[in-house]
């Protein structure tokens, strides 16, 4: 176990720059999620963690050891890959083994560690067979137990589930996290899937175009996204958001967007007549049932059975809301919005960053 | 009989019709080298489909060395065997080495390296054969079989390099960072994964060099020429050297000489089987 420590790091190809010097530093036994979109930078930045990128500027260090120049293999880092990266000439249990026959460890330590993760990971049946003989769950499965084999100081994550069906891939993630819960190794996980790194992270660091957006635990970023960006990136469906202008008057604060006023909290630090982008999460607006609120023409109506999601049109705006139950609203509709003030975001914008209640 | 059936059959049809006048084409000049080999020697050259006498006592002859232009038969096969076997190993180990410093290392020049060995095929070998008969020359080497080995090592890796290159490009990057991450050096990388998933190249790569140094004739022509160290093929060219060649004992030797590129083929077609790196990665 260990912790790992990003100091300015930098990665250029050629004269594209990647990533514009990150830091942020990890705790050991932390699991912690690197999410964005994709060509944010996150698998450069934890394929220079594992030593498969050399690094450009700054330093990463693993309890306090700058590893710039280490090879992988001195870094004592295991990595699960997005396409499982078996060895389809061995068997799985050759496969688990074959880091530690690589240390010429000995057969009885090598069963041992190759029987205790086969019985973690339940592919104890499955040890004689060859990865062409395995479905994708169990293959990542193999790909988990050679990691965990090698009992590292660190273990690192590059997307994998995103090749998995839906149903395997929520599985999958409550395996990864019990298996973290269990170990307590240090993870660096990779994912553009939000709801991944929401479910599985202690702290996601949200990233894009190079940098590091916002860092906190997954309700932090749920509940104060720092900026537009991660508010709308975070949360599904995403946040909505209209563009409007801050409204002050008479200790009272509102926001004018599309024809209506949108209640926040009175102590915006801004000025009245500020342009604003108004945030407000689908599960945080409410259908009036008393007919007051600001009004909104149905479009669409999609029941999943515990909740409903519709789409709204207020003024030239789409918004979508998750209620819970059912409704008898159908497309035409008219019904009436209510939000807390409170649960209103606020983001400047032009730079997109929060105005108010922030950590 | 039903429209698709009907169709299948028509496609069939013309098939077969191309195809049985090319194996007819194809396996008629060996059904004369069979004819001569079984023939005796008065009958050989009479036309007909069949010899009234048909004989093994040709073959009694060249095993045994029974005749002047045979005296050095089994040592001359053996010299075949051996110059094939050094070629296709040496060969072997040149290209894959070479194919894995510049497809899985990616090692500097790399690629100036694969053109200039494609471009080498730009010359014909047979324009090279004297130049090449100068170097080995030079080298002292001539008379030798190692210059035969050489020369054919020479002439058959850039094509084998190509090729094994082409086919390590095929395999999953990720093997080799997994590998990496697991602790492999170069070595190791090469060796314990790299290897073992070329195998189906490898035997492909190998078998063609053993049968161009096994084919060989005007390389061997030129850089051996004592009658103990030539190849067979050498030999059997040496049998028209005379005014009535013993044309029945030439392609009895032929057909024996036919026999172990026919069985290596044979043997070896079954390990160049695609599939092996299946379950590898998701694709």
């Amino acid at each position: 176990m260990a912790a790992v420590s990003f100091d300015n790091i930098k990665k250029s190809f050629g004269k594209v720059k990647i990533i514009h010097g990150i830091s942020f530093d990890i705790s050991d036994g932390e699991f912690v999620v690197l999410v964005g979109p994709s060509g944010c930078g996150k698998s450069t930045l934890l394929r220079m963690l594992a030593g498969l990128e050399d690094i450009s500027g700054g330093e990463i260090s693993i309890d306090g050891q700058v590893i710039n120049d280490l090879d992988s293999k001195d870094r004592d880092i295991a990595m699960v890959f997005q396409s499982y990266a078996l060895y389809p000439h061995m068997t799985v249990r050759d496969n688990m083994a074959f880091s530690l026959k690589l240390r010429r460890a000995s057969a009885a330590i090598t069963n041992q560690r190759v029987g205790d993760a086969a019985s973690i990971l339940n592919l104890e049946p499955l040890l004689d067979r060859y990865p062409r003989e395995l479905s994708g769950g169990q293959r990542q499965r193999v790909a988990m137990g050679r990691a965990i084999v090698r009992d590292p100081k660190v273990f690192l994550f590059d997307e994998p589930l995103s090749n998995l069906d839906a149903k395997l891939r929520v599985a999958m993630r409550a395996e990864i996290k019990a298996l973290h819960q269990r170990l307590k190794t240090t993870t660096v996980y990779v994912t553009h899937d939000q709801i991944e790194a929401m479910t599985m992270a202690d702290r996601i660091v949200v990233m894009r175009d190079g940098i590091i957006e916002q860092i906190g635990t997954p309700l932090e970023l749920f509940d104060y996204p720092g900026n537009l960006f991660v508010a709308q990136f975070i949360g599904s469906p995403a946040m909505n958001v209209l563009e409007g202008r801050l409204r002050v008057a008479e200790g009272r604060a509102w926001v004018e967007a599309h024809g209506h006023h949108w209640p926040v909290d009175a102590w915006i630090p801004a000025e009245d007549g500020h342009s604003v982008a108004y945030g407000v999460r689908p599960t945080d607006i409410r259908v009036s049932s008393t007919g007051t609120g600001i009004p909104a023409k149905v479009i669409v109506v999609e029941p999943t059975g515990a909740e409903t999601e519709l789409l709204l049109e207020v003024g030239d705006a789409r918004l979508v809301v998750v209620m819970h139950g059912r409704t008898p609203a159908r497309p035409d509709d008219v019904i009436h919005l209510e939000v807390a003030s409170n649960k209103a975001h606020l983001f400047d914008s032009v730079t997109g960053s929060r105005l108010g209640t922030s950590l | 009989m039903s429209r698709s059936a009907l169709k299948v059959a028509t496609t069939e049809a013309k098939l077969l019709l191309i195809g049985i006048p090319v194996l007819i084409w194809t396996l008629l000049p060996l059904y004369h080298m069979v004819l001569f080999a079984l023939s005796p020697r008065d009958q050989a050259t009479t036309g007909k489909l069949w010899p009234k006498n048909p004989t093994l006592s040709n073959f009694d002859f060249v095993l045994n060395q029974k005749h002047f232009y045979l005296d050095h038969f089994w040592i001359q096969l053996w010299n075949s065997l051996l110059i094939a076997v050094s070629v296709g190993v040496l060969t072997l180990f040149v290209s894959t080495c070479a194919a894995f410093a510049i497809s899985r290392l990616k090692v500097r020049g790399g690629r100036t390296v694969m053109n200039m060995a494609l471009f080498t095929y730009f010359i014909p070998a047979a324009f090279l054969a004297v130049p090449m008969y100068k170097t080995m020359g030079n080298y002292g080497l001539l008379n030798s079989q190692w210059a035969l080995i050489l020369a054919m090592v020479t002439i058959a890796s850039p094509y084998c390099i190509w090729v094994l290159k082409q086919a390590s490009d095929k395999l999953p990057w990720e093997l080799d960072e997994a590998a990496k991450m697991d602790g492999a050096t170069a070595m190791q990388l090469f060796r314990l994964v790299y290897l073992p998933l070329m195998v189906p190249s490898l035997v492909a790569v190998g078998t063609y060099a053993l049968l161009l140094a096994w084919n060989e004739y005007l390389y061997a022509f030129l850089l051996l020429s004592k009658d103990t160290s030539l190849t067979l093929a050498v030999a059997l060219g040496n049998f028209l050297s005379a005014d009535d060649s013993p044309w029945e004992l030439l392609m009895t030797t032929g057909l024996i000489y036919a026999m172990p590129p026919a069985a290596i083929y044979y043997t070896f077609k079954r390990y160049m089987v695609s599939g092996l790196t299946a379950g590898a990665v998701k694709s």
